[in-house]
């Protein structure tokens, strides 16, 4: 078991890409780092950067204090799942999963029993003998994962393992991966597009956008403190509503404009983020989770509120998600954009650019419906709150 | 094939029921007309049994020149204008013939070593090319490519002039590797089956997912146990494709042998059977006949041997699916 270490890593493809730029990150030993962001982002790039399959442009990489940079993988003492699983079509389950030990010429009844401890704790003893196409889906995940395990190696690198199985099965192995790797306490760097795997795998989270890492940290950290309106956007399912509004001062306390609505902030909130001060009377991109909003007629609180027509209910059960278009204006900056794209908002293009959708988590004692006309009470003291240009939260 | 033809009884049901379906309407007007049968037989014609008389025209067409070189090999007066379809007499004549008076037992041990040892060589040969043209990237890997296709344009006998000089070099200094050997020949047939044999194999190496080397990386394989052990044996198939084409291209080939290959008992099949009937009389064509069957049998051995092989799919599971 090793920590890792990304010094200033950059990597330039030969057609002058540059897919990772200036990545800093450190893994400690045994943590289970979620490297998350939209495809293309850079993320797999420099997940194969730690398996020696990429070479590092500048920089240095470093496994268990040694630089790698020209180690090649076989010499790195890591494993890899790969989203295809590439298991060897022509081997037994037992010899996939024994290869690596095959080739560093161990024992063969050496390699005969950890075989067999892994598959017993991936239940495959008995398919040990069969060969990868007889195999469903999850099992050949499954082997994928015995391949990695058998080794005991220092890290293992773990490429959208998931991705290829569907969502039941997608949700088991979620939890089985995290156990296992909890029970080995292997440092395990874990890459992902999907924010759910993120959350609730990860020990930390590394999001990552074109190439930039844009936030390190804990996935609570990261979901109630987000460093931008990027991966304010990215984490969390829905996504933070947003809007781009106009900041002014009304007395002791702070009210935005909401398009024609003004939504009166609690009074704590300017003491809580004395930043906010240079942006009185200039506009502001404010972020809202779902859940920080409620149906004022449960919450009998009309003061932080504002007025919607509500477009669609969808009842979960545990919550009423109400959606409602409101006519403030969308935030106009490149990370937002970038996260319409991303999600191929069809609803967000369609409407109007003075329109923006949000969507509320009513409790389920709410009586909502749609084409109601409705006063969601915001939580002012839980809003997030972005610089309009440079996408960055606005803290202190 | 009778047991594919449906009886004419059933037959004429099925054309009765597709009738009834398709003119459903015409039918209930004229309920009393009966079905008729003759018109059934002909829609089952139309349907399936050209295709019999098709696949019969056509293996008559391939069959005849073989079933002719049986009959006049087992010919004893040994003639072309004795030999008939349906052979008018047997006797193993032209065979004892072609064992006690020719070379044909040297000629056949020529051409099955040199045609072995060539094909297999080249199949390897251009196994290790493919897999470098087909996994790195490296400078010149387009113009390699280009260079390969481009060489494989020009016909081989192009050649044979340069060739020849420098063989009567090269038998002056190393005579084992010169003129009427082995080894002269297969380094000569190595060489010029590469490139065809080349690209064919980069186009089955490509289909290999490169998930499958990197993952073998990983865990620990160089690259020669990549190569041995994961990527061989996964194209079999075309590795067996490759090693038949390049041993029935040897054991056939003609031109080059017959300039190479001078005296007699270092000759090959091809050069000596043709040696057999090339004269302006006295050609026994019944003896050549009996040498072009015999000579047949490696290649169809090889062929059984193989056909397991040539079956795909083995990647087929390897990734998701």
């Amino acid at each position: 078991m090793a920590d890792v270490v990304f010094d200033k890593v950059n990597k330039v493809y030969d057609n002058g890409f540059h897919a990772v730029q200036d990545l800093d990150l450190d893994i400690k030993d045994g943590e289970f780092l979620v490297l998350v962001g939209p495809s293309g982002c850079g993320k797999s790039t420099a997940l194969r950067m730690v398996a020696g399959l990429e070479d590092v442009t500048s920089g240095e990489m470093k496994i268990g204090g040694r630089t790698v940079n020209e180690v090649s993988s076989k010499d790195r003492d890591i494993a890899m799942v790969f989203q295809s699983y590439a298991l060897y079509p022509h081997m037994t389950v037992a010899e996939n999963i024994g290869y690596g030990l095959r080739i560093r010429k161990m024992p063969k009844d050496e390699i005969d029993r950890r075989v067999r401890e892994a598959a017993a704790k991936l239940d495959l003893t008995e398919y040990l003998d069969r060969r990868p196409k007889q195999l469903s889906g999850g099992q050949r995940q499954r082997v994928a994962m015995g391949r990695a395990i058998v080794r005991s190696p220092q890290v293992f690198l773990m490429d959208e393992p998931l991705s290829n199985l569907d969502a039941k099965l997608r949700g088991q192995m979620r939890s089985e991966i995290a156990q296992i790797q909890h029970d080995l306490g292997v440092t395990t760097i874990y890459v992902t597009h999907d924010q759910v795997e993120a959350m609730t795998m990860g020990d930390r989270i590394a999001l990552m956008k074109r190439g930039v890492l844009q936030q390190v940290a804990e996935p609570q950290e990261m979901y109630e403190n987000p460093a931008n309106i990027f991966v304010a956007g990215f984490i969390g399912s829905p996504p933070m509503n947003m809007a781009l509004c106009r900041l002014d001062r009304e007395g002791d306390s702070l009210v935005v404009e909401l398009g024609s609505q003004r939504l009166r902030l609690a009074p704590g909130v300017l003491g809580e983020q004395p930043g906010l001060e240079r942006y009185i009377g200039r506009d502001i991109v404010i972020g809202i989770r779902s859940e920080d909003m409620e149906d004022a007629a449960l919450t009998k609180d009309a003061e932080h509120a504002i007025t919607a027509d509500v477009a669609l209910v969808e009842a979960l059960g545990s919550q009423i998600m109400v959606h409602f278009s409101l006519d403030a204006r969308a935030p106009k900056d490149e990370d937002s954009q970038l996260l319409a794209a991303e999600q191929g908002d069809k609803e967000t293009a369609a409407l109007h650019s003075d329109e923006v959708r949000w969507v509320a988590a009513f409790e389920p004692r709410s009586r909502v419906r749609v084409g109601q006309q409705i006063t969601v009470t915001v939580d002012t003291e839980r809003m997030h709150f972005f610089d309009p240009e440079t996408s960055a939260a606005i803290r202190d | 094939m009778s047991s594919g033809m449906p009886t004419p009884a059933t037959g004429a049901a099925g054309a009765a029921d597709g009738r009834a379906l398709g003119d459903g309407p015409g039918l209930l007007d004229t309920p009393k007309q009966p079905v008729q049968l003759g018109s059934a037989q002909g829609s089952w014609f139309s349907q399936v049994g050209w295709r019999h008389i098709v696949a019969l025209l056509a293996v008559a067409f391939s069959l005849f020149p073989i079933i002719f070189v049986i009959s006049a090999a087992f010919n004893p007066q040994g003639t072309l204008s004795s030999t008939t379809l349906i052979p008018t007499g047997a006797s193993t004549e032209n065979f004892t013939g072609l064992l006690e008076r020719t070379a044909f037992k040297h000629w056949f041990i020529n051409s099955v070593v040199i045609a072995a040892v060539a094909g297999a060589l080249s199949m390897f040969l251009s196994a290790l090319a493919a897999y470098a043209f087909s996994r790195y990237r490296f400078k010149g890997r387009r113009p390699g490519l280009m260079f390969l296709l481009l060489v494989q344009m020009f016909p081989q006998f192009l050649a044979m002039v340069t060739i020849y000089i420098m063989f009567t070099r090269i038998t002056e200094l190393y005579p084992s590797l010169g003129f009427n050997t082995w080894w002269g020949l297969i380094i000569l047939y190595m060489g010029g089956a590469l490139g065809v044999n080349t690209w064919l194999m980069k186009g089955f190496f490509d289909t290999i997912p490169k998930d499958l080397d990197e993952s073998a990386k990983v865990d620990g394989a160089t690259h020669t146990q990549v190569f041995f052990g994961i990527i061989l044996p996964l194209v079999t198939p075309i590795l067996a494709v490759v090693g038949l084409l390049s041993f029935i291209g040897t054991i056939n080939e003609f031109l080059i042998a017959n300039i190479f290959l001078t005296e007699g008992n270092s000759k090959t099949l091809a050069v000596g059977l043709f040696g057999l009937v090339a004269g302006e009389r006295n050609n026994n064509f019944g003896i050549f006949a009996a040498g072009t069957l015999l000579t047949a049998i490696p290649t169809v051995a090889l062929f059984f041997a193989l056909q397991k092989y040539i079956v795909g799919g083995l990647t087929a599971g390897a990734v998701k699916g």
